[in-house]
């Protein structure tokens, strides 16, 4: 199923900020960001470290809250909904994958990806549970505790327990950053493999730029702002060999370059 | 989101197991099990007591008598109304060897149908009859060990009760009606009471006192006797005892100790709590990404709570059920221990009252000392999976949990009101150790704010030891408030036991012989009194005598209802002395007038200031006492100034001199003279005036202390189950310290640091922490042990720097010995292993 990409937009910013309260004062963390999203579109957010990319994602899964400006998601205001609200929020709407993966330590692999179910009230949580870790290839570590696996399989677990709900937003804060290169590559094939099936709009922080190039967007930040943005499409047109021949290849079983590029 | 998905996912938390909450469960359990202890050995006693009723009161009922013997009435009614009958006859008196040796004895003198119940135990083994028939001609005699060991007597001797002389058979190793012996004046001897006849020992005016124990006839109940009897001898100021409580007052100070000792285990647990808080805080702490992921994954606020509520709900149950086991299994394990301690039967078994009682203690407890933390789970940010700054969740919880933690305080307070029965203790109790907690609070707050200004102070620059202790006691991690709070609180209940100890025994021993008099002197017969005191007058040495007439009586009603219908008070329990005077002599009267001293008009009485306070009492009130079956009313004319602790002679009642004209009495005489002459003193009035009881008053308050010292050694064995709960609450910080110190350790030795260098440091904070607890909980002692004696006791306080000294030193060394207990990992690691491992 390719990708469907409409005007609507998903995830509106309109000149979001945060500032933090540190142990030395306030932190200002972002400044005025303002951005639109679109249903099915994947927006890869990049920039140096301390750039606010990660910030930016957590503002969009209501994860944090800005100080001032707006953040809508799938037409709700995020910033006018207590911590309550925004999880009930997120447990049907959004899923969210970490670079650390955290998953939680007491839990199987089944359980894991159960949670979210769970807490939603669907009585068939862990027949649910069973097939998506099938879907991540994980069919045979289904009662493997987070330590008995490898970084890889915990990741994959996680991005199973992130699809599990059907969300319509997927976020990512570096998913790949502590799995070596074929890990990394794998997750990646999955991530916009879910992304693909679900109809889901993506977005991701990553450090690498050939992973950025996967998305229809890239939206790049420095100290707190957007600098700028760069349609991946245009660059692998002109360095087809950074990325294209990497990519496409093990992701024959999802195709997804149709939505991306029209 | 139901409950039923909370407890699944609280279940799968605690996979992780129970190493995490060794000290959760460890404190919960001491505290529990103490209290459970305490309160499974009292019900044991209590229910010893009343499975043993009949026997202790040597029958199914009592009645008792103050200086007379049953009239014939009174005999006729016994006899038709009872199957049986014992007469029992005790007073004091001196017992005189041929020697010349004489010692205070507890005389008592029975019939032959003593024992109605049970038999008594004598050495050389025989049986009572043959103890009472004597020997060549003498009546016989059986005394307690001690005294014939004072008397150095042994069996088969004679000796003297006033003008009759006694052989000794036996010495009597078990009165089954008797448990109370160590409680009275003077070690037992037990006689026929027909052989007293000549002894001029018993007559009008005497104290002796008689009781009568009767067995039921088939088919009638204590309640129909005692109807019978109230009916039959509505005025014969006749007191009733009965099996169903045989041992009030033994029954009444067990209850109460019990109660205290309860208090003192409260404290205990509230140090547990103190542990219990921070292993939860702990826990909870680590829980942060578990919690967060949760969040992220769409579980509400209230779920959060749900799931770790069940968990240390789950963990209290699992600590509570731990401290029964301890505490009912530790009694039950040591109870032929106990019973050897105590002079009162034991019926060790499962009593589920205390049990509830205690774990009530232990929930309500774990819920005060856990919402806090518990209830800031929910404010846990989803953020703080990716970032540190900011997510320190709010320093306090929501409304509706301070609600909630003050129902439980509420409940815990009010428990502790309820089940003690004393509530001005427990209250008192509850706010010493929230004072206590306030206290150290601030002081630990204090130690480390002050810690962290020296730390970086120039001062402490090139003392890098020490420098390092500062900072280390300044950080918040290093858990400075948990070790304060426990360790301190542990020992203020110690320090205010060591300094109220200390206070009493001073009090007993160095100040009462410098104004009491050396003896009191009973039973001197009117007739003999001008030649007592003559004689007393004539002898080198004797400084001061002061006499006054005695009679005993008891307050049957005030302004005309019964004193049944009076709150308890010790002034209407039992008979009281009282005596008459014209003239107010020294005594300072507080309210009113004292009579004319040629007043002859209605009686008039002058009564005790603070009893009449006390009791509710106003000048023009009436007083009715029952003094040898006569009623005498009297009106209070004033009160007056009463201080026992003169150590002289202090009636409650003074009536004015027409009052009892003609009633039969005694006087009694308060002798203060030399040391060295009192043995002198003692011999010539023995020989002169046989009759005539000496209680030698260093003696007794000696005996005083020595049941005081039990009490007090009571109260330390709680006061250590405090300790020892601080001392795991210590070890839980300390263990929770280690891998920090194992990493400050690595880096310390990188820098240069010699383990020497590193262990002063690590000894040096200990000490640092013990020292703050110690000296709050000296502060705090002080200021408790002070409201306990200044206004409970009515004594003076002073501050006792010994036990005081002692508190900070052991203070120290607990700290010490938990701190450097964890102090060999981090000294033996090896820097490369443990800061790769922290890349």
């Amino acid at each position: 199923m390719n990708a469907p990409v409409s005007s609507l937009p998903v995830l509106t910013l309109e000149n979001a900020c945060l500032t933090l309260q540190g142990n030395a004062g306030p932190v200002d963390i972002l400044h005025g960001i303002s951005l639109e999203i679109e249903q099915g579109q994947s927006v890869g957010l990049v920039g140096p470290s301390g750039s606010g990319k990660s910030s930016l994602l957590m503002l969009l899964g209501g994860l944090e809250q800005a100080t001032s400006g707006s953040v809508v998601a799938l037409g709700q205001d995020l910033t006018a909904m207590n911590e309550d609200a925004l999880a009930r929020f997120r447990r049907n709407k959004m899923g969210v994958v970490f670079q650390s993966f955290h998953l939680i330590p007491t839990m199987t692999a089944l359980e894991n990806v159960a949670t979210p179910l769970e807490l939603a009230g669907h009585a068939d949580a862990f027949k649910r549970a069973e097939e998506e870790l099938r879907a991540v290839g994980l069919g045979a570590r289904m009662h493997h505790y987070p330590a008995q696996m490898s970084g890889g399989e915990q990741q994959r677990v996680a991005l199973a327990r992130a699809a599990a709900p059907r969300p319509a937003i997927l976020l990512a804060d570096e998913p790949t950053g502590n799995l070596d290169g074929v890990n990394g590559q794998a997750i990646m094939d999955l991530l916009f493999g879910l992304r693909d099936r679900h109809g889901a709009t993506l977005v991701l922080v990553t450090h690498a730029p050939e992973l950025a190039v996967l998305c229809d967007r890239i939206v790049h930040l420095r100290d707190g702002r957007i600098e700028g943005e760069t349609n991946p499409a245009e660059t692998r047109d002109a360095e087809p060999r950074v990325s294209a021949p990497r990519v496409s290849a093990p992701r024959d079983s999802a195709p997804r370059d149709s939505g991306a590029v029209a | 989101m139901s409950l039923a998905t909370s407890a699944r996912l609280a279940r799968r938390e605690l996979r992780g197991g129970l190493a995490g909450f060794r000290i959760f469960l460890l404190c919960l359990a001491l505290g529990v099990g103490a209290i459970a202890a305490v309160g499974t050995v009292r019900a044991a006693i209590e229910s010893g007591l009343a499975r043993e009723g009949r026997a202790l009161l040597g029958g199914d009922a009592e009645l008792r008598l103050t200086y007379r013997f049953a009239d014939e009435s009174e005999r006729a009614w016994m006899a038709s109304e009872a199957t049986a009958m014992a007469e029992v006859v005790e007073f004091r008196s001196m017992a005189v060897t041929g020697a010349g040796e004489r010692a205070l004895t507890q005389v008592k003198a029975v019939d032959g149908a003593w024992p109605l119940i049970g038999t008594a135990t004598f050495e050389p083994a025989m049986n009572i009859a043959t103890v009472l028939a004597g020997r060549g001609g003498l009546p016989g005699a059986a005394m307690d060990p001690v005294l014939i060991d004072r008397l150095e007597l042994s069996v088969g001797d004679t000796f003297r009760l006033g003008r009759q002389d006694f052989a000794l058979m036996a010495a009597v190793l078990r009165e089954p009606d008797s448990i109370g012996t160590s409680f009275g004046l003077g070690p037992r001897t037990l006689v026929a009471a027909a052989a007293l006849e000549n002894s001029g020992l018993i007559g009008p005016g005497t104290l002796f006192d008689t009781s009568y124990r009767l067995t039921l006839r088939e088919g009638d109940t204590l309640q129909q006797l005692r109807q019978s009897l109230n009916t039959a001898f509505p005025d014969a100021g006749i007191r009733w005892r009965d099996s169903s409580s045989a041992e009030p007052n033994i029954a009444r100070f067990v209850d109460r100790l019990g109660a205290f000792l309860v208090l003192v285990g409260l404290a205990g647990l509230a140090v547990g709590g103190v542990g219990v808080s921070a292993a939860v805080r702990s826990y909870l702490d680590a829980k942060t990404p578990v919690i967060a992921t949760l969040k992220t994954l769409g579980a509400e606020g209230r779920t959060i709570f749900t799931i770790y509520f069940l968990q240390i709900g789950i963990l209290t149950v699992l600590g509570v059920v731990a401290g029964l086991v301890l505490g009912a299994g530790a009694v039950a394990l040591a109870a032929p221990l106990v019973q050897a301690q105590v002079p009162v039967p034991m019926a060790v078994g499962f009593y589920p009252g205390p049990l509830l009682e205690a774990a009530v203690y232990g929930v309500l407890t774990a819920l005060v000392f856990t919402l806090w933390p518990l209830a800031r789970v929910q404010d846990v940010r989803a953020a703080a999976l990716y970032r540190g700054i900011g997510t320190e969740s709010r320093a306090w919880p929501r409304a509706w949990a301070l609600v909630w933690l003050a129902l439980a305080l509420s409940a815990l307070i009010g428990a502790s009101v309820w089940f003690s029965g004393i509530w001005m203790l427990a209250l008192g109790t509850a706010g010493g150790i929230a004072g206590s907690l306030v206290l150290l609070f601030g002081a630990a707050l204090g130690v480390r704010a002050l810690a962290r200004r020296l730390a970086r102070s120039r001062m402490l620059r090139g003392r890098t030891a020490l420098r390092l202790a500062m900072g280390a006691v300044g950080n918040p991690r290093e858990g400075a408030v948990a070790v304060v709070l426990s360790l301190g609180l542990g020992l203020t209940v110690l320090a205010t036991v060591g300094q109220i100890d200390a206070n009493l025994r001073a009090a007993i021993s160095t100040q009462l012989p410098d104004r009491a008099p050396s003896f009191f002197f009973l039973d001197i017969q009117p007739a003999q009194i001008d030649a007592f005191t003559a004689q007393l007058r004539a002898t080198d040495g004797v400084n001061d005598i002061d006499t006054a007439p005695q009679l005993r009586g008891v307050i049957t009603r005030i302004n005309g209802r019964s004193t049944s219908e009076f709150p308890e008070h010790w002034v209407l329990h039992g008979d009281r002395g009282l005596t008459y005077a014209a003239e107010q002599g020294s005594v300072t009267v507080t309210e009113g007038d004292w009579w004319p001293a040629d007043y002859d008009g209605p009686p008039l009485v002058s009564f005790g200031a603070d009893e009449g306070r006390e009791l509710g009492l106003s000048l023009g009130d009436t007083i009715t006492v029952n003094v040898l079956g006569r009623e005498v009313t009297g009106t209070i004319a004033n009160f007056r100034e009463l201080d026992f602790r003169s150590g002289g002679i202090g009636f409650v009642m003074t009536f004015s001199p027409n009052a009892f004209s003609g009633a039969p009495h005694t006087f009694i005489a308060t002798v203060n003279a030399d040391r060295n002459v009192e043995g002198a003193v003692l011999r010539a009035l023995g020989e002169a005036f046989p009759n005539v009881t000496a209680i030698p008053i260093r003696e007794t308050a000696q005996r005083f202390a020595e049941a005081l010292s039990t009490l007090a050694a009571a109260t330390s064995m709680a006061a250590l189950a405090t300790l020892a709960t601080g001392f795991v609450v210590l070890i839980g910080a300390a263990a929770a310290g280690e891998r920090a110190r194992i990493f400050e350790a690595a880096v310390l030795k990188t820098l240069g640091a010699t383990r020497g260098q590193i262990l002063a440091s690590f000894a040096l904070r200990s000490a640092l922490m013990g020292a703050a607890a110690g000296l709050v909980a000296i502060g705090a002692g002080a200021v408790s042990a002070w409201a306990v004696l200044t206004q409970v006791m009515d004594l003076s306080y002073r501050f006792e720097p010994v036990s005081a000294l002692l508190i900070v030193a052991g203070g120290v060394l607990a700290v010490l010995l938990a701190g450097l207990g964890f102090a060999a990992r981090p000294l033996a690691a090896r820097p490369a292993g443990v800061l790769r491992a922290q890349e």
